[in-house]
């Protein structure tokens, strides 16, 4: 087991940190205590620590050779419950080998809020250059949260956050960067569980997917600390943006771009997109997540989370076969009680891909449904609850 | 009670087929999408009063890119341009560019469809109007490669050296075991071809550009790790995989293709490989296929696609249609099928 000889030295420490940045160190202590050496964060970020009571019993758990330590839960917080144009979070979290966190967000969904529209100055920027800026560089008054969890060996972060819901005109972008062992091998490796998922935005207020501009970008590395190398395992990276900024300025080209216009947009000939009912979609966005108005992406590795990687590709494979008919007439109402993973309200698939990461991609009509069924999927399955407790399925 | 059933069974598909005939008439009756006969498109005329068909395909390109302020350094287009008829070093690309156009060009490409036939069955009810539902599939498709993989060719490109790390960070990227599959197996097959069959013309000591030898030596190499990797010696080191973007980029470049060439024909014979599995997948004929592939408008989307990611890192890429993920992911769910993607 390697030890840290002294304190870690963190970045963070000598500079007063600064507005929406927050680092956490949790270290084990002998014999088996996980205690917080660091808990710094600054408004609007707020970090709220507990120890729950709940104790992994060594005989439920997955690594039967060695006593799991207490998971420490951490509340990730935002004065307001959500992000305001040009707010940045920035998240580092350490955990030292052996130990154990669960990430929640108890303030129910992320809200991003809109981008200004009195705001012209970023606006105006990108229509001025915007052939010299790429979509991802006109930052400024862009809502951004990063995360950054180190994992070290055998320890193992749970994050099933609530999803981000993107107000109308709201731009956002998310980057959650996971760094494990890369010396560690087999029951030794780090584990995590991420869940990240992204809604439509207040349905409530009639919102469907418009927002502006939507990014988040999960990638798990793999590090080696004695010499330095790191290598990408696992990049997810999805980007909902509405392509406005690419359109010339006038006004009628505002709702006609790439999406079912696109073809035709510049041919001169069709001037309009044939009104076809019900086929028309309002924006890019609507038209390349459709049907869906909730999407997320669930990340698995580890030996923690191995029997649930398997548990969500046995489900998978499991579903009925699209489009295969009952040839048998005999039996007409044989069709099986759908069950959780085969309803037809949650499109998903597994799928496991390298490094034995399993990679779950859903989409579902809302919000409330997905939760439904992922919440369901997690507690039958149960090894989340065993390992870190009921509180960790707090958002589902 | 069990007369009931068929009858309604068969009423329901009698409105579906109506409501089908409503759709294809209304699409007909609005301005076609796509031109039908190319005699009543004057402007598409422009091409052919030029000299050569080439030529104004090739302008087409480098006016698009040429208005970005920030072009790439490789290649100076005034050159390009001016040097175009006469010189051979223009006419051994083209050469080398309608090869690696060819649908011919062993890659296995037909094999997959992209999602298509997933797309179809899952969206049934869309079929009323086929060709409708396989237009919106085919902007989505586009603008999904050009998202997910058109960086990494350009990255190829730019940079033949980085080519393993490439390789290991679009593996990385890919959300599917499905399209990783049809990824590497095309990329396999691009190194076997550079192998076999264009290596001894093109890997010649070029005076023009150094990258094609830097391109040339990157293939080889990464060649030789494909060929010499034994797994399982690290968990979480896990060799070349030989996917098809990085791949391409790179090859396109040891063949002296230029950049706008290399990303317009992936990007165009993408289009191609959905659209050949359109046909076979019965959803249109060959004339109609051919149809689209030509018209103005599906360059339009090419072009505007390729210039969207045309500064865009390979960090930085990602999905623009997560729908796609879900429907390609689920092609094997289907109960038959007959594309392998």
């Amino acid at each position: 087991m390697r030890q840290p000889a002294m304190p870690i030295r963190s970045p963070f420490e000598s500079s007063i940190a600064k507005p929406g940045q927050g680092t956490v160190v949790l270290s084990l202590l002998p014999p088996n205590n996980p205690t917080l050496t660091t808990l710094t964060y600054k408004y609007p970020l707020k970090l709220v620590p507990r120890a729950p009571g709940f104790v992994p019993s060594p005989e439920s758990s997955a690594l039967s050779d060695s006593c799991p330590s207490r998971p420490v839960h951490l509340y990730l917080l935002t004065y307001g419950g959500g992000l305001l144009p040009g707010d940045h979070i920035e998240v580092s979290i350490k955990l030292e080998p052996r130990t154990r966190m669960v990430v929640t967000t108890p303030q129910g969904s992320t809200k991003i809020f809109k981008t200004e529209p009195g705001n012209e100055n970023g606006i105006k920027l990108i229509k001025g250059h915007r052939k010299q800026m790429p979509a991802n560089q006109h930052l400024a008054d862009m809502s951004q949260q990063s995360l950054d969890v180190k994992i070290g060996r055998q320890a193992a972060l749970c994050y099933l956050p609530d999803p981000s819901v993107p107000f109308k005109n709201s731009r956002y972008a998310q980057v959650q960067t996971f760094t494990v062992d890369a010396a560690a091998k087999g029951n030794e490796r780090s584990s995590l569980c991420v869940l990240d998922w992204v809604t439509q935005g207040r349905t409530s207020r009639g919102e469907n997917w418009n927002f502006r501009f939507w990014r988040g970008r999960n990638e798990v590395w793999a590090t080696d600390e004695t010499t330095g190398k790191s290598r990408l395992l696992l990049r997810d990276s999805v980007i909902l943006d509405d392509e406005t900024e690419d359109l010339n300025d006038s006004d009628e080209d505002l709702d006609d771009d790439a999406g079912e216009s696109g073809l035709n947009s510049h041919s001169g000939r069709a001037e309009t997109p044939p009104p076809q009912a019900g086929l028309v979609p309002l924006n890019v966005i609507q038209e390349r997540t459709r049907p869906h108005g909730v999407l997320g992406t669930l990340i698995l590795s580890g030996p923690v989370f191995d029997s649930l990687g398997s548990y969500f590709m046995q489900q998978f494979n499991s579903q009925p076969r699209i489009g295969s008919r009952n040839w048998s007439s005999s039996a007409p109402s044989s069709a099986p009680e759908p069950s959780l993973s085969t309803t037809g309200d949650v499109i998903w698939t597994a799928a496991r891909v390298r490094a034995g990461f399993v990679l779950v991609k859903f989409g579902a009509k809302d919000f409330e449904t997905a939760k439904h069924w992922l919440g369901g999927l997690l507690r039958e399955e149960g090894s989340i609850i065993r390992e870190f407790g009921e509180e960790a399925l707090f958002c589902l | 009670m069990l007369l009931d059933t068929p009858q309604s069974q068969h009423l329901q598909s009698e409105i579906e087929q109506l409501e089908a005939r409503l759709h294809d008439l209304r699409a007909q009756l609005d301005a076609s999408q796509y031109p039908s006969p190319p005699a009543s498109h004057p402007d598409q005329k422009t091409p052919w009063t030029m000299s050569s068909g080439e030529q104004f395909w090739f302008f087409r390109i480098s006016k698009t890119f040429y208005t970005n302020p920030s072009p790439p350094d490789i290649y100076k287009h005034d050159n390009i341009l001016n040097k175009f008829h006469s010189s051979s070093v223009r006419s051994s690309s083209l050469h080398a560019l309608l090869l690696l156009s060819d649908s011919a060009l062993p890659l296995g490409s037909f094999a997959y469809s992209s999602g298509l036939e997933s797309y179809l069955a899952h969206n049934k009810p869309l079929r009323a109007n086929p060709i409708t539902s396989f237009h919106r599939f085919l902007k989505l498709s586009i603008a999904s490669i050009a998202s997910t993989s058109l960086p990494y060719v350009l990255a190829g490109y730019r940079e033949p050296d980085t080519l393993e790390t490439l390789d290991n960070d679009l593996d990385a990227s890919t959300p599917c075991i499905v399209a990783q599959r049809a990824s590497v197996a095309q990329g396999r097959a691009l190194i076997g071809v550079w192998e076999r069959a264009f290596r001894m013309s093109f890997a010649v000591p070029a005076a023009t550009d150094t990258g094609a030898e830097v391109a040339v030596t990157a293939i080889d190499d990464f060649s030789d790790a494909l060929k010499s990797y034994n797994d399982e010696d690290n968990e979480y080191d896990l060799g070349p995989k030989g996917h098809f973007a990085p791949l391409w980029g790179v090859v396109c470049r040891a063949m002296g293709l230029d950049l706008h060439q290399a990303a317009y024909i992936f990007v165009l014979n993408h289009a191609k490989a959905v659209l050949s599995a359109a046909v076979r997948a019965s959803v249109m004929g060959p004339y109609q296929a051919q149809n689209i592939l030509a018209s103005q408008t599906l360059q339009d989307t090419i072009m505007k696609r390729i210039q969207r990611e045309w500064d865009t890192e390979v960090e930085q890429a990602g999905q623009v249609v997560p729908a796609l993920d879900l429907w390609v992911g689920r092609h094997e769910l289907l109960y038959s099928r007959i594309f392998n993607s």
